[in-house]
């Protein structure tokens, strides 16, 4: 039955003679495993094609929602972690495969004459795949997402006479925002897919038309068939591809930083792996010289390996052959250069806020917000007035969630009931600044570290008496020293002396005497928990 | 052959497994169910439905949504009932038609007594009762 339906699908189709043509091509003998690295790059594009679908389904572009509709990916939907995951790591094996796979052609000079257009369709997919990338993480609208296109906008404004345009159209407008992300997404899931697919068919049309280059010293017999032979070589590396591919994505999640804020000066923005030879050329291109680092290095690299096919045009394929040698010299200097300035700039890490550190004043907000005496709970709960605090957003500014959090009615109409004529104030400013950063910290899915009544105790005083003047991780005031590392500097005893009477110990000291302010509990709770802060 | 075939299907089928569930597992979901405060029993008078609005506040994908439920709480001697107002024809909102002392529906003349029978019209089944107990003075319903 399914041969008969089969047979008259082939007859008004012709599908089968399409299906023969497409496996059956002729290889030259002796073509062997290096000649895979193309049907990986194919899957990988599968891969990000299938992903991306899904995840567009669920992801929402604006910054309003953005954030907690990737949030919600990874962890509300089920195996939306593991979507993101293939995504996002996939984009990485991306990069990886088509570098193999341009070092793959030149060492066998495949885009020697009659194949300089396939390698031109080629070099122009591989700038569209990093376009991809580019846009793609914007899109999260998490720390990482704001300060890494800021970067990249301002890079374009150095661009000559028009880079201030360049950068308008990039952002939509003047500033980043709303319209950016509406185009950025469109450029990433319409107008560069498209452009993308275009190209790479051209460059498979092309493949076939000229037929695969082959060894460099050609095998000897008859041609051998795609189907089985090469076919199964390519499904073995395929299969050890995507294989490492689900184990990473099993082991490691994807990252999402905190939602972005364009007020925090404590993050320091670091682009992905494959951006950082372009981050860390920039460190030695300060002030006018930048436009060499931005525009003309990379632009001279784009243009040698757009040029390669018609400057290395002599037949000799071998790449230490005398007249290849300059342009092999040249490959390795670029790979070397690529690959140099990224190990410089994966070890030049300045230190930043920690992801994972949650400080002081977030313990103290997890307690204020969730603890027994919680004022948020008289409204966020279900069927109460306001939704859970585990199902609502942070969609609104900093300053709007401080005030609603110490008036609560003043801001959210409704919640007063005829009996309240004062308002009932929820938390004074502190507190409700430290609930801001928990919100912060759990929202970005940061698991907090292990309460104890001692740290516990620590954090209510820091929010109480310390966050004015003194910071830890990104939070607190100025005024005083910056607590983060201070374990590296002071012992427990030594913190205590300063936190019961500064002046004991500097001499002179515009910090007040905590001895008699604070409990003997509450000062060994912080001096324990400081110390510890290396 | 066979080899080539099953390791192609095995990719096939990890990738399929990843995005279905993802695609699916929504749809799939249950409501959750919750006991609402629905206001005082003895503001509810025999033989007269009181509408009552319930907000419900949920996670809705990424975003939070309030849902409202309109329900007529109708009391009989203690017991109180609630009715879901929502027709079982084809979904609309009934409302209540105190002149005529019954409940009707605005889009294809479904008419439901006070226990929710069907008096006259299209809907299939009676309106859907849901399950209510009384805390105190107050009504509480599951929705």
């Amino acid at each position: 039955m399914l041969t008969r339906v089969l047979d008259w699908l082939d007859s008004r189709t012709g599908y089968r003679a399409g299906l023969s043509h497409l496996l059956d091509e002729p290889l030259p003998p002796g073509t062997g495993w290096a000649f895979t690295t193309g049907s990986v790059i194919s899957l990988l594009l599968g891969i990000q094609f299938l992903s991306g679908v899904v995840l567009a389904m669920y992801y929402v572009p604006s910054p309003a929602l953005a954030y907690d509709s990737v949030q919600y990916i990874m962890r509300g939907l089920p195996m939306g972690w593991m979507v993101r995951g293939l995504h996002v790591w996939g984009s990485s094996f991306i990069v990886v495969a088509t570098a193999v796979h341009m070092g793959r052609v030149f060492a066998f000079g495949s885009y020697k004459a009659p194949r300089e257009v396939t390698w031109l369709t080629g070099l122009v997919s591989f700038l569209f795949i990093l376009a991809f990338s580019l846009s793609g993480y914007l899109l999260p609208w998490d720390q990482k997402a704001y300060w890494a296109t800021t970067v990249t906008i301002n890079v374009a404004k150095g661009t000559p006479l028009i880079g201030d345009f360049v950068a308008n159209v990039m952002r939509g407008g003047p500033e980043l925002g709303a319209l950016t992300l509406g185009r950025w997404y469109v450029a990433h899931v319409f107008a560069l897919p498209a452009v993308l697919i275009t190209f790479v068919v051209a460059h498979l049309v092309l493949m076939r038309r000229h037929g695969i280059s082959g060894p460099i010293k050609p095998g000897v017999g008859a041609p051998t068939a795609f189907f089985p032979w090469h076919v199964m070589k390519d499904t073995v590396v395929m299969a050890v591809v995507f294989a490492s591919l689900i184990t990473l994505t099993l082991l490691v999640r994807a990252p999402l930083d905190e939602v972005a804020n364009p007020a925090d000066a404590d993050y320091i923005p670091r682009p992905e792996w494959y951006f950082l030879s372009l981050f860390q050329l920039l460190k030695y291109f300060p002030g006018p010289l930048e436009p060499v680092a931005t525009q003309l290095i990379p632009g001279a690299a784009v243009g040698f390996l757009a040029l390669l096919p018609f400057l290395d045009a002599h037949p000799e394929r071998r790449p230490w052959a005398r007249v290849r040698v300059p342009y092999t010299i040249g490959m390795l200097v670029l790979a070397a250069g690529v690959t140099g300035l990224t190990v410089l700039g994966l070890k030049d890490h300045p230190e930043g806020k920690k992801a994972d550190d949650w400080g002081l004043l977030p313990i103290a907000g997890l307690e204020l917000a969730t603890g027994e005496a919680s004022a948020c709970t008289r409204c966020h709960v279900t069927g109460g007035p306001a939704a859970p605090l585990s199902a609502t957003g942070l969609r609104r500014d900093e300053e709007w969630l401080l005030n609603h959090m110490i008036d609560p009615v003043a801001i959210a109409p409704g919640v007063r009931t005829a009996e309240d004529r004062a308002p009932r104030s929820a938390m004074g400013r502190f507190g409700a600044q430290a609930v801001v950063a928990y919100l912060r910290r759990s929202h970005a899915g940061i698991p907090p570290p292990e309460l104890s009544p001692s740290l516990k105790l620590a954090a209510y005083t820091y929010a109480s008496a310390c966050v004015n003047c003194h910071r830890i991780s990104g939070e607190g005031g100025t005024v005083g020293p910056d607590l983060t590392t201070i374990g590296q500097r002071r012992d427990q005893a030594g913190i205590r002396a300063v936190i019961e009477n500064p002046a004991a110990v500097y001499g002179q000291s515009r910090m007040p005497p905590f001895k008699d302010r604070l409990t003997g509990a509450q000062i060994e709770a912080l001096a324990e928990y400081l110390a510890g802060r290396k | 052959m066979r080899i080539i075939q099953g390791v192609h299907a095995t990719m096939g089928a990890t990738i399929a497994f990843i995005l279905g569930n993802a695609v699916l597992a929504p749809s799939l979901a249950k409501r959750e169910s919750n006991w609402l405060s629905a206001g005082d029993s003895g503001a509810l008078k025999d033989g007269e439905p009181l509408t009552v609005t319930l907000r419900v506040a949920r996670q809705d994908g990424a975003t939070e949504a309030v849902d409202r439920r309109v329900v007529f709480l109708v009391r009989s001697g203690d017991q109180v009932k609630a009715l879901d107002s929502t027709c079982t024809h084809l979904g609309c909102r009934t409302r209540y038609n105190a002149d005529a002392k019954h409940i009707e529906c605005p889009c294809h003349g479904g008419v439901y007594d006070l226990e929710g029978r069907v008096v006259s019209g299209p809907p299939p089944s009676p309106l859907i009762e849901l399950p209510t107990r009384i805390d105190g003075t107050r009504v509480l319903v599951q929705v």
